[in-house]
């Protein structure tokens, strides 16, 4: 006689600032055959550990939450866990489908719609990662917008780096590294995909591997004949090439 | 805005009027004893000096204007312009006469001159005093104009705010979220399900109310403000605290409807909602010094990518408040220490009771 095993129930985490819609959300899946809620997080950092943690293949994920958006997290998680946009907004649907998001439910939704949705959802899981996920970050941002604040994680520890206080970026690899009050943070991100999100007006890539915050600039110091080095106000140098420092140049009183 | 010279079309008619006064002045000065082809050479050109020089009778006429200088202060300012006006242009006239002089076809003129002056000093006061009324109805217009213009504004800035009461009907960021947290209820908490819609049911019906009233005591607008909190502080538990210091006084002031409750939304969506773990929203009202000044606080997230959002509701208030007011009601939004604050200064007045 043969058991059959049974079919492997889909773990999933619901994360949203506000009760109700949790403990609605926890019913409709209740509901929901083979579905294990593994977490429940009030915001997007717990969402982070909450994945760093118990692993669940899907975030049922709100878009406005204080402190982290659905965005945001989707951008530091998308690689790792597949991902429902739950929210009473319709007009970020278009940017949830540019970012790979599985669907995109409209709050009050009817739990036919949530079934539907994490049918998608294990469709998506068992196949091969999507190359184009790659792009995630690049798209996570809205349109004609400049970036107000980085986000990057160190395993279940998120940084949120308000782009006033970025110093300097450096390509490490297929890392930058983010440098802010005297403290390094990597994330896994092109220098030039992070540098098409950067305000142009304060942010100038000064060197193949450096993009530097102007308003962070002390002085400029010729280096060798056509190379010079900025120094920052906190003393960090950074090279700066013969093409980084025309681009500086109309930044420069 | 002078009343001829800053309105395109105005100054053509003015001068245009000066042509028969300029006639009737050479007809003066045909009788006061020149020679015709003399008094149209002599009027037509003080004529038109004189017709730019009447427009100075602006100034007169602002400083003493009809609806609010005495009769008094009206005549004495307008008979001095009038005297002034008529001196100066007597004293053009005679460098003119002097000038002509040296002509042969004038020749003899200047003696003629000391019969003319007391023609041209009535005729100056005379056609000053035109064109002083001329002035006079023109500001009138202008005035009359603006005040149904003022008045258009202020009934269509109301009708925004009606319109705004009907659009929480339909505010994805608010309806949507308070159906789905209905929603939520209606299994578990059914008690508290029901609570939510009527409360939700009554901000509806209280908002579509009020935007038709020109002015509500501030108890009510804070009432209202309530009900909007009862039903966001279900969604955000115990994120959402609310502190209110109202003074006794403060609550019979009257306001214009759906003032305070922008502002109350505006604290929750763009405050409280970016905050992990909630925060204050402090509502305070008092009278001092004949205002009321009202004052809207809710702490801010330094990293919030949208605070330039909360501009467009302030504006709408800013808006609303100048049009009923003037600079008697203002609106000043400062970002200080962590927190967003908003305060209205209205001018005090109470709500006849009902």
């Amino acid at each position: 006689m043969t058991v059959e095993n049974p079919p492997e129930k889909l773990r999933v985490a619901i994360v949203d600032d506000e009760a109700p819609a949790r403990t609605l959300a926890r019913e409709y899946l209740a509901a929901c055959g083979d579905v294990e809620v593994v977490a429940e997080c009030t915001n997007g950092f717990e969402a982070v550990r909450a994945v760093e943690e118990v692993a669940p293949a899907l975030l049922l994920l709100d878009v406005q939450m204080p402190g982290l958006s659905g965005f945001e997290v989707l951008e530091l998680l998308g690689r790792e866990v597949a991902v429902v946009f739950v929210t009473a907004y319709d007009e970020y649907a278009l940017r949830a489908f540019e970012v790979h998001a599985v669907d995109y439910l409209l709050k009050p939704f009817p739990p036919e719609r949530l079934e539907q949705a994490l049918a998608r959802a294990r469709q998506r899981i068992g196949q091969p990662r999507d190359a184009r996920l790659e792009k995630i970050a690049a798209d996570a941002r809205p349109p004609g917008a400049w970036l107000a604040r980085v986000v990057a994680r160190e395993g279940g520890r998120v940084h949120v780096i308000p782009t006033e206080a970025l110093d300097v970026v450096e390509a490490r690899d297929d890392y930058v590294c983010l440098r802010s009050e005297g403290r390094e943070v990597l994330k896994q991100q092109t220098l030039t995909e992070l540098a098409a999100q950067l305000d142009p007006a304060r942010f100038v890539r000064v060197h193949r591997s450096f993009i530097l915050n102007v308003g962070k600039i002390a002085r400029i110091e010729r280096y060798a004949k056509d190379s010079r080095l900025a120094v920052l106000k906190d003393g960090t140098k950074v090279p700066v090439s013969r093409a980084g420092y025309a681009a500086l140049r109309p930044h420069l009183k | 805005m002078h009343p001829i010279l800053a309105f395109r079309g105005r100054l053509g008619p003015y001068l245009a009027a000066w042509v028969p006064l300029a006639g009737l002045l050479a007809g003066l000065l045909r009788i006061g004893g020149v020679t015709w082809l003399q008094a149209a050479i002599l009027a037509l050109p003080l004529a038109v000096v004189y017709a730019f020089m009447c427009l100075a009778a602006w100034y007169p006429c602002r400083s003493a204007p009809l609806s609010k200088a005495s009769f008094a202060k009206v005549v004495v300012t307008q008979l001095a312009a009038a005297g002034l006006s008529a001196m100066l242009w007597l004293f053009l006239a005679d460098t003119w006469v002097v000038f002509l002089e040296q002509f042969p076809a004038f020749a003899g003129a200047g003696e003629r001159f000391p019969h003319l002056v007391a023609v041209l000093l009535a005729a100056g006061v005379v056609l000053y005093a035109l064109a002083a009324a001329l002035h006079y109805l023109l500001i009138g217009f202008e005035e009359a104009r603006r005040a149904e213009r003022t008045a258009l504004e202020l009934e269509v800035l109301a009708r925004e705010a009606e319109l705004r009461a009907l659009r929480a009907q339909i505010d994805p960021h608010f309806l949507f979220n308070a159906l789905n947290a209905v929603s939520s209820l209606i299994t578990a908490e059914p008690a508290a399900a029901r609570t939510m819609c009527l409360e939700l049911g009554e901000f509806l019906r209280e908002s579509l109310r009020l935007g038709g009233v020109a002015t509500i005591p501030l108890a009510e607008e804070l009432r209202l403000a309530e009900r909007y909190l009862a039903v966001e502080r279900v969604r955000f538990g115990a994120r959402l605290r609310v502190e209110r210091e109202v003074s006794d006084g403060a609550t019979t002031c009257a306001v214009p409807p759906l003032m305070l409750q922008p502002l109350v939304e505006n604290a929750v969506r763009h405050g409280i909602a970016h905050m992990v773990d909630g925060g204050v929203v402090r509502i305070a009202a008092r009278c001092s010094g004949s205002r009321l000044h009202l004052t809207v606080e809710n702490p801010v997230c330094p990293g919030s990518p949208e605070p330039h959002r909360a501009g467009l509701g302030l504006a709408n208030v800013r808006k609303r408040l100048a049009a009923l007011y003037g600079s008697e009601g203002t609106l000043d939004a400062r970002v200080s220490e962590g927190a967003f604050r908003v305060e209205v200064m209205v001018p005090e007045s109470r709500h006849p009771a009902q």
